[in-house]
């Protein structure tokens, strides 16, 4: 991975179009799309449902490929990667935050935040489980590190969420309706986390059906039918 | 466990995460992890116990058959002095000779009223013996004068132990009673319980004290080359008779065993090839229930493969992250199937071993064995667990993640054949119909688990065939012989005035005098073969009923004519039907004529006319009367067995001894059921195996389902409904697997029958399962389903409709 020059988008999504296969014959998610984010953009993408976003978001990911364009994340060409290569680079490249948390139910907080590291090989052994204390600090969730995640609250779960997907300080935080899963008042708490983070300089993109997003996003993205809608802020 | 009852939360650094999942999904899922335990316990106990007897018999009949240094020949000779076997040590071929007598006689036992055949051997000192080793296992030994060891193998049959006293006797020589002092072993010998035959051992004076001559007439001898075939040890051997003629002995015959080779050897493979087929047979089995449950278990992981997967996991990381703990369980199971293995290896060596007169408990299973064992245990899941982690792994994280417990794609989404049928099926109810779809949803797992039920089945209904061939084996044994009861007579007498003498006890129905002789073909090169009996009735006799496959019976009129069984041409295969054939009958060698050959019999055996026999040998006299009884139970033949011996007593014959079919027959067909009995026992290790999957196979089911049953209780299904939906579609898979092993049981019947066949005796193959055996196996299929299911339907009741529809 190359690391970007400050005026050089971390994100470029170049003419993106990914069509699916379903048994109605094949479908298109997204139609031509470029888009570009730089370093410390908060990025919200809001659309109707099918609209494309969580399809976009799913590129970014690695999680699917285009069917045509290309997508560039710092630098790498992840649309090039081979399978292998993109699972290695999906755990340091970008953090993910699902809207119903997945975290895994047998590991405690602290354990489902140095997961990432320990499936990447980042930091040293001993120096992990200090570096997941210190994001659930950060997150303000400190005293839940040694509980099981069935015991936290839904705002809970979704910190230390966001708290494993920055284990391994990726250059990139996707979250997927992140807010979603939560009360109003969580969810503007989350909102406000995901914007103190922006302004630290992690680029966040984020899939949302959220008013409020709009409120704390440095950009707003709006997909309709698979196509950015133009002259959105 | 905390409050919530979820794991403790471990504080571990040393401890990466991942492993910290893995051991608390195994915790978690302890029903499970403990199903994949007992699968891998049931194939590698099963594997491990034929592979720990395969190496106690290895062990047992290869070195304790060599170390009783067995003779390389047996020549039998009228008598033989002290100076005569010097100058055959002196031979430069010969390594050893060592002169014994051995003489038949008859015993009488104080528990059992029927008097026993006896084989008596005397040598000059049994500890210094260097020949056909004989080994001590109880009482004093070797036996003093006027006592006698018993051979370990007559022991159970015979009801004799050390302690008690027997009575003998040999010819027309009194009877005496003697202690048996002494229980021994001799290795060399076809075991007493299956020849009906007491051994014996006894000193030369105690001979004489029976009346018996104590000169010798058998020379063991151990020829120097111990590379020669048998072929090269029966020259040595004829190159000993011809100068044992040329100092005037007489030589009634040599027997030549295959050297180096236990006389049952044979058997002995083809009964270990056998049971290897089982244990790996048990091993596959358990093998696709591994898988099954592990694809189970990945089923219920699909969405944390796919979180992983986004956390930087690689295909190979998770991979290894499920095998290991398959490692693990492989060693737990392999902690618990060795030792039980062992068990049961060693019990049934054991049982093997004494069969075929050995003793394994003085061998230890080797090291290696139990390496084996381990590195199976080990390997094994590890193998079978590959397959479903590395499909389950390899899973793209879009799809991992889009999982939500309600199939959409895959089988039922396709409209093919049975799926088009089951919708044309009419006045069938939408639950049942339900039922039929979801059974043939997930065709590969379901094949698997119809594969290994049917297998399962396959040798129960080839186990339940192989008793009833064992019975038709034994039923044309005996069958033969139209007879009931033999007597044999230490007097030669006239047949007319036996038959006579027997015809008038009541409970006789016929009675027919029969005279015997001990033959040897003469073989062209001055060689013979080994020696057979031959039968001698009349022509007409009422008293046998063979198949005939060659030439014809014996007639009114033959003179040298010859009938031959099928085992006897096995042997000497230059014979043919309308060939002369060169007889060495009590050494003198005459011409015979071959007639015919028949099927019956399970060692060589030949058939002469009477008069001509009697002729030969005891001046047309018969020493030996078969009789037809009237009654049919064993205690009544036994009551006209002592009538019988009565009136002989009284009307001045001697009776030697006299033997009830009905109790040999027992005895051979106990010992021959018990080896169709641990081939059952092993079909019902697989059932349970194949049970083991449907339950696997009906839990996973249920998991993957768990938001459609959460659907259909919103939308109205009761328990009661759902329940039997899982019930049915468990009995449909069972009935599949029912009936697949029919046809599989063909093949298996015929494999187990002829490998039977091998080593035990040739049977009539039952190929087609009969009807009975059908329906046992539709009771069993059925309880195994039933069973099967109820754990997977129970969970259903378990699961709130709440919880079922917010599966993820």
């Amino acid at each position: 991975m190359t690391t970007p020059s400050a005026d050089t988008p971390l994100i470029e999504v170049r003419g993106v179009t990914h069509e699916y296969l379903t048994a109605a014959g094949p479908f298109t998610a997204l139609r031509d799309v470029s888009v570009a984010a730089t370093r410390g953009e908060f990025l919200a993408v809001v659309g109707e449902s099918g609209s494309g976003k969580s399809t976009l978001l799913a590129l970014l990911a690695g999680i699917d490929r285009p069917t045509r364009g290309e997508v560039v994340i710092a630098g790498t060409k992840i649309h090039a990667l081979a399978e292998r290569e993109l699972s290695a680079w999906r755990g340091r490249g970008v953090g993910i935050v699902f809207q119903f948390f997945q975290l895994l139910p047998t590991l405690t907080a602290a354990e489902n935040v140095m997961l990432p590291m320990d499936f990447c090989g980042t930091y040293a052994t001993d120096e992990r489980r200090v570096r997941a204390e210190s994001l659930l600090a950060r997150l303000g969730v400190r005293e839940q590190c040694d509980k099981l995640p069935s015991t936290l609250s839904g705002g809970q779960q979704q910190r230390v969420a966001v708290a494993r997907a920055l284990a391994n300080a990726p250059a990139v935080l996707l979250a997927d309706e992140p807010t979603g899963n939560l009360d109003s008042r969580t969810s503007a708490s989350m909102l406000a986390i995901f914007r103190e983070l922006a302004e630290e300089g992690q680029t966040i993109v984020m899939v949302t059906h959220e008013r409020r997003a709009m409120q704390h996003a440095s950009r707003l993205l709006t997909l309709a039918d698979g196509r950015v809608v133009p002259n959105e802020q | 466990m905390n409050s919530e009852g979820r794991p403790t939360p471990v504080r571990a650094f040393a401890i990466g995460p991942r492993w910290l999942k893995v051991f608390r999904d195994l915790r978690l899922h302890l029903p499970r992890t403990a199903l994949v335990i007992i699968a891998i316990v049931v194939g590698l106990t099963g594997a491990g116990a034929v592979l720990d007897t395969w190496s106690l018999m290895r062990r047992v009949t290869a070195e304790e058959y060599q170390a009783s240094n067995p003779a390389s020949a047996t020549l039998r000779v009228e008598s033989v002095s002290a100076a005569t076997v010097a100058t055959i040590r002196a031979l430069p071929t010969i390594a050893a000779v060592q002169a014994r007598r051995t003489m038949t006689g008859v015993a009488h036992t104080r528990s059992d009223p029927t008097p026993r055949s006896l084989v008596l051997f005397a040598l000059d000192d049994f500890k210094a013996a260097s020949i056909g080793k004989i080994s001590a296992q109880h009482g004093e030994w070797p036996p003093r004068a006027g006592t006698v060891a018993i051979e370990h193998s007559s022991v159970e049959f015979s009801g004799v132990a050390v302690g008690d006293s027997v009575t003998l006797q040999i010819g027309d020589s009194p009877a005496v009673t003697v202690a048996v002092d002494a229980e021994a072993r001799d290795v060399g010998l076809a075991p007493g319980w299956m020849e009906h035959v007491i051994y014996a051992f006894a000193t030369p004076s105690t001979l004489a004290m029976l009346g018996a001559p104590s000169t010798f007439n058998e020379l063991q001898i151990l020829v120097r080359d111990r590379t020669l075939d048998r072929d090269g040890v029966r020259r040595v051997a004829y190159a000993v008779k011809q100068q044992l003629e040329r100092d005037g002995h007489r030589v009634m015959n040599v027997d030549v065993p295959v050297p180096g080779q236990h006389i049952h050897a044979a058997q002995i493979n083809s009964l270990l090839f056998t049971q290897g087929a089982f244990g790996a047979i048990a091993l596959l089995l358990s093998g696709i229930l591994v898988i099954n449950l592990v694809a189970a278990m990945l089923a219920g992981q699909v969405r944390e493969i796919g979180v992983m997967k986004v956390l930087g996991a690689t295909s190979q990381q998770l991979a290894i992250m499920y095998l290991v703990p398959a490692c693990a369980l492989g060693m737990v199971a392999s902690a618990i199937s060795i030792p039980l293995a062992a068990m049961i290896g060693r019990a049934y060596a054991d049982f093997t071993a004494e069969m075929l007169n050995f003793s394994t408990r003085a061998i230890a299973i080797p090291l290696n064995v139990y390496v084996w064992q381990l590195a199976v245990g080990i390997v094994f899941p590890i193998v079978a667990a590959t397959i479903p982690v590395w499909r389950g792994c390899r899973i793209s994280v879009g799809e991992a993640l889009r999982d939500v417990g309600i199939e959409v794609g895959g089988a039922s989404a396709r409209v093919d054949g049975v799926t088009r049928i089951l919708a044309r099926m009419s006045g069938v109810s939408r639950p049942l119909l339900l039922s039929l779809r979801n059974a043939f949803r997930k065709r590969q797992r379901m094949m698997l688990t119809l594969l290994t039920l049917a297998t399962g089945g396959a040798v129960y209904i080839g186990a339940l065939n192989l008793k009833q061939s064992v019975r038709g084996a034994v039923d044309l044994l005996f069958g033969v012989q139209q007879f009931d009861l033999s007597v044999r007579l230490a007097r030669a007498t006239t047949p007319d005035s036996i038959e006579r003498a027997i015809a008038a006890v009541s409970g006789v129905a016929r009675v027919e005098a029969w005279s015997a002789a001990r033959a040897s073909v003469a073989h062209p090169d001055s060689t013979s073969s080994n020696v057979f009996p031959i039968s001698a009735p009349t022509p007409s006799t009422r008293m046998l009923r063979h198949d005939i496959v060659g030439g014809r019976w014996l007639l009114e009129g033959d003179g040298r004519a010859l009938v031959v069984n099928q085992r006897l041409l096995d042997d000497e295969p230059s014979l043919h039907v309308g060939d002369s054939v060169a007889l060495n009958i009590g050494g003198k060698i005459t011409l015979w004529q071959l007639v015919g050959v028949v099927t019956s019999g399970t060692s060589p055996t030949a058939y002469a006319p009477r008069n001509t026999i009697a002729a030969m040998t005891l001046q047309g006299r018969v020493d030996r009367v078969v009789v037809a009884s009237t009654a049919r139970t064993a205690a009544s033949q036994l009551e006209l067995m002592q009538r019988i011996r009565g009136a002989l007593t009284s009307g001045g014959f001697v009776v030697e001894s006299g033997q009830l079919m009905i109790e040999q027959r027992r005895v051979i067909e106990d010992h021959l059921l018990m080896v169709a009995s641990f081939l059952g026992a092993m079909s019902q290790l697989m059932i349970v195996v194949g049970g083991l999957a449907l339950a696997s196979t009906m839990g996973m089911a249920v998991l993957e389902r768990t938001r459609e049953i959460g659907v259909m209780r919103a939308i109205g299904a009761r328990h009661g409904a759902i329940i039997m939906m899982i019930q049915i579609e468990g009995l449909v898979i069972a009935l599949l697997g029912w009936a697949l092993a029919i046809p599989l049981s063909l093949p298996m019947s015929v494999l187990l029958g002829k490998a039977f066949g091998r080593i035990m005796l040739p049977i009539p193959l039952t190929y087609l399962p009969n009807f009975s055996g059908i329906v046992e196996w539709f009771g069993v299929v059925l309880v195994v389903s039933f069973v099967a299911c109820s754990v997977p339907a129970w969970r259903v009741t378990r699961i709130t409709t709440r919880a079922a529809l917010a599966y993820e």
